[in-house]
């Protein structure tokens, strides 16, 4: 009886549910996602700046987005754990904006 | 996730299916209803005269011209649309001048009467949305702003992208699997089935999902297009990247337009085929107007000689520089071009339907699929079938079978509402949107199989009814289209007979599977006594057997 | 495009009879029913590779590059359809028609 009121009342807090985790795949998958497409296309304009022209780097960057964007959202349901999907992909996110800081500094 | 990637993988082509599936088979229908969205339109303004395509094109030119130098004087510019094998009438459509601070003004658009010598455009035509906002349902759906739309829209498309290549990623056996299919039926013919329709093409169906993304790269990758370059180099990259033309400057002196069929014949030495499909004058009637030809395209990105520029002064030739596209410009393009399939020619037209429809199918499928797999267990619950269950049957029904029949009553109400009505073409889609409705309740109060019976013989009525009720409403039925070969009308009746027998069909072989214990007591014959359907039927007719 | 898509369905079917389970759902109700020289059967698909080889060149000569390599693609899933349709319901069929088609292409070539 006490354990059923305890766990009954943990599982709110710690979201025991399966379905929790799964949410939270789903808002990594679209967000952090989003996100990576992002930093992934102005990382790309970046890398191709010198070979191809400003808009025509950024304009390829962009066409690239939706693949690594559906990558992105694969990854995340391949993983082991809600956790290592949000790690990983803030991790990316952070790597590509970092990369991307250095390579405006190195074109401009 | 769930053990092993290919596990994973699957798990996710499963529910990325399931949440944008009845969406995607609205978005496939109309889409592919929009590769010959000017066919439709055609029909569904049966008062067009009949074909003007034997009609030789400077006799065409020379008529659209004394329309629009008579009838349309102040005009920011001119275009004539030239029949050919999608529609076989003479249009002339012109833009207003733009009001203040706008870039575009009012677009009209005419169809002018080739049968009799007046010139004159055609102006009893009904007002119909036509095969136009069917087409343009397929991206802007409807009933909502544009915008939200088009980000609906973009997440189906990003979900089946990735249905897409998670269905190539766990399907293990897809070369040796290439060509089969066995017609079984249950899990293992469905699945066969959702296989070959989904890996024979699979060119198509990722060219696409990824080009209909494309379309608007900028509205979908917002933030990087904001961060990525400002506004003041927004001109800039979509100069590089989308080069135009150089555009016109108005003089603002009168000056008459030359003849367009006198360019025409001067073309000719640069076209060795005559495929000019397009005319557009820029700036009628003034001194720096240019004309600009435009014939079918012979390359899916960018071919400067598929236009000729002239003066629309003096008639003369311009030289005008080729735009140069940038690679990444030709790609995008290109995917555009693909999608559109404005570049086809008839039987490439058809093979994008019969594809789009194989897009369809597999869709349907697939969400037919997961019902089927989780039939047997649904079946044995205390309590009937599970919500989650009964709704995905309930919205297979209502959008596999049901939204075919709501265009078909789209047909129906084009030929059925009163000319005269007010808001004529508003009130044929809100019929479109209503059947559905209806069709999409419907199937709460019947059981499985027999809602799927039921509708299927709707559909096939509805259909098969078409080509009768244009006999009976119109003077453009087949009784005159086919002698007269104008297969637009023709063919348009004739397809919707397949359609309708193709569900006739369809039904028939539903209906020997509805397990006779949901037929009513009274409708038991000998023969389905005979028929050993299903087990559950055998024993259900046992116990009453015994009990009778 | 009738020729493009014939010649994609002659292929396939190549690509067909190369595989075992496939060769023996088209030959089984012919009279040839003993096992085909091996020599025959490894040359299958090499030569269904050389005629869609040649179905694109054909394609891209027609249409030019751009357009006649998606024409080329929309061909080849158009062709696969009735095919597999076919290998499903009439197998026995298939040979016919693949002949048929190879009589009609050599009289469009004409």
């Amino acid at each position: 009886m006490f354990n059923l009121i305890t766990t009954r009342k943990f599982t709110k807090f710690y979201f025991t549910n399966p379905r929790w985790w799964v949410f939270s795949r789903v808002m990594a998958a679209i967000f952090a996602g989003y996100a990576l497409a992002t930093t992934s296309s102005l990382f790309l304009g970046q890398l191709l700046l010198q070979s191809m022209g400003e808009y025509q780097a950024f304009h390829i960057g962009l066409l690239l987005s939706f693949l690594i964007y559906s990558c992105g959202a694969m990854w995340v349901f391949s993983v082991s754990t809600a956790k290592k999907a949000w790690g990983g992909l803030i991790s990316l996110n952070l790597i590509f904006m970092a990369l991307t800081w250095l390579l405006m500094q190195v074109n401009s | 996730m769930k053990g092993s990637f290919r596990q994973s993988m699957k798990w996710l082509h499963t529910w990325v299916g399931l949440v944008v599936g009845w969406i995607l088979v609205f978005m496939f229908i109309t889409g592919t209803a929009g590769y010959f969205d000017d066919e439709i339109t055609r029909w569904m303004e049966p008062e067009r005269p009949l074909t003007a395509t034997h009609i030789d094109k400077s006799k065409l030119l020379d008529i659209s011209q004394h329309y629009l130098e008579t009838h349309v004087k102040n005009a920011k510019e001119w275009r004539v649309i030239l029949p050919n094998s999608r529609d076989a009438n003479l249009k002339v459509m012109w833009q207003e001048q733009p009001e203040e601070g706008k870039r575009f003004g009012k677009f009209s658009t005419k169809v002018l009467d080739t049968d009799t010598d007046t010139g004159l455009a055609i102006d009893n035509l009904r007002e119909t949305a036509g095969g136009r906002t069917l087409y343009r349902m397929h991206y802007r759906l409807h009933y909502m702003p544009s915008i939200v739309a088009y980000w609906i829209v973009g997440f189906c498309t990003m979900l089946m992208l990735i249905a897409v290549i998670t269905g190539v990623i766990f399907h293990k056996k897809i070369f040796s699997d290439f060509f089969t299919f066995r017609a079984k039926k249950g899990l293992i013919g469905w699945l066969d089935i959702h296989n070959v329709l989904s890996v024979t093409a699979i060119p198509f169906h990722f060219m696409i999902t990824y080009s209909g993304l494309i379309f608007f790269l900028i509205t979908y990758m917002i933030l990087s297009v904001n961060i990525g370059i400002t506004e003041t180099q927004k001109d800039k990259y979509f100069n590089e990247v989308f080069p135009r033309t150089v555009e016109v400057e108005k003089s603002d002196d009168y000056q008459p337009l030359a003849s367009l069929s006198d360019m025409y014949a001067k073309s000719h030495k640069y076209w060795q085929e005559d495929t000019l499909a397009y005319v557009k004058v820029e700036y009628p009637l003034d001194k720096n107007a240019r004309v600009k030809f435009t014939r079918w395209n012979t390359d899916l990105t960018y071919n400067p000689d598929d236009e000729l520029f002239f003066s629309g002064e003096t008639g003369k030739l311009l030289n005008i520089a080729a735009k140069q596209v940038t690679m990444s410009g030709q790609i995008h393009r290109g995917f555009i071009s693909l999608h559109e399939g404005l570049f086809a020619s008839p039987m490439v037209r058809w093979l994008y339907l019969i594809i789009g429809l194989m897009g369809t199918g597999m869709i349907a499928s697939g969400l037919i699929l997961w019902t089927t797999k989780r039939k047997p267990k649904q079946m044995k619950n205390t309590n009937g079938p599970d919500f989650g269950y009964r709704l995905v049957e309930q919205l297979n029904i209502g959008t596999i079978v049901g939204f075919p029949i709501a265009v078909a009553m789209y047909f129906w109400a084009n030929r059925l509402l009163p000319v005269e009505m007010e808001n004529r073409a508003e009130w044929e889609i809100h019929c479109l949107f209503i059947s559905w409705a209806l069709l999409l309740i419907y199937p709460a109060f019947r059981s499985g199989l027999v809602a799927w019976f039921e509708q299927l013989k709707i559909a096939a009525f509805v259909f098969c009814f078409i080509p009768v009720l244009n006999f009976i409403t119109t003077d453009k039925h087949l009784g005159i289209s086919l002698p007269l070969r104008d297969w637009n009308y023709a063919g348009f009746d004739l397809v919707m007979l397949v359609i309708g027998v193709a569900f006739a069909f369809t039904a028939y072989k539903v209906k020997k599977h509805i397990p006779v214990a949901q037929k009513s007591h009274a409708k038991l014959t000998k023969n389905d006594i005979e028929n050993k359907v299903t087990d559950e039927t055998i024993s259900t007719l046992a116990a009453t057997k015994e009990t009778s | 495009m009738i020729l493009l898509m014939s010649l994609c369905f002659v292929s396939m079917t190549l690509f067909c009879l190369a595989m075992e389970k496939h060769r023996k759902q088209i030959l089984s109700s012919k009279f040839i029913n003993f096992p085909l020289p091996q020599i025959m059967v490894v040359s299958f698909k090499p030569l269904a590779w050389v005629m869609l080889f040649i179905t694109l060149t054909i394609s891209v000569e027609q249409y030019g590059w751009s357009i006649g390599s998606a024409v080329f693609f929309g061909a080849l899933s158009g062709c696969l359809l009735p095919l597999i349709l076919l290998l499903t319901y009439r197998a026995n069929l298939i040979i016919l028609v693949s002949v048929l088609l190879a009589i009609i292409l050599f009289v469009i070539e004409l």
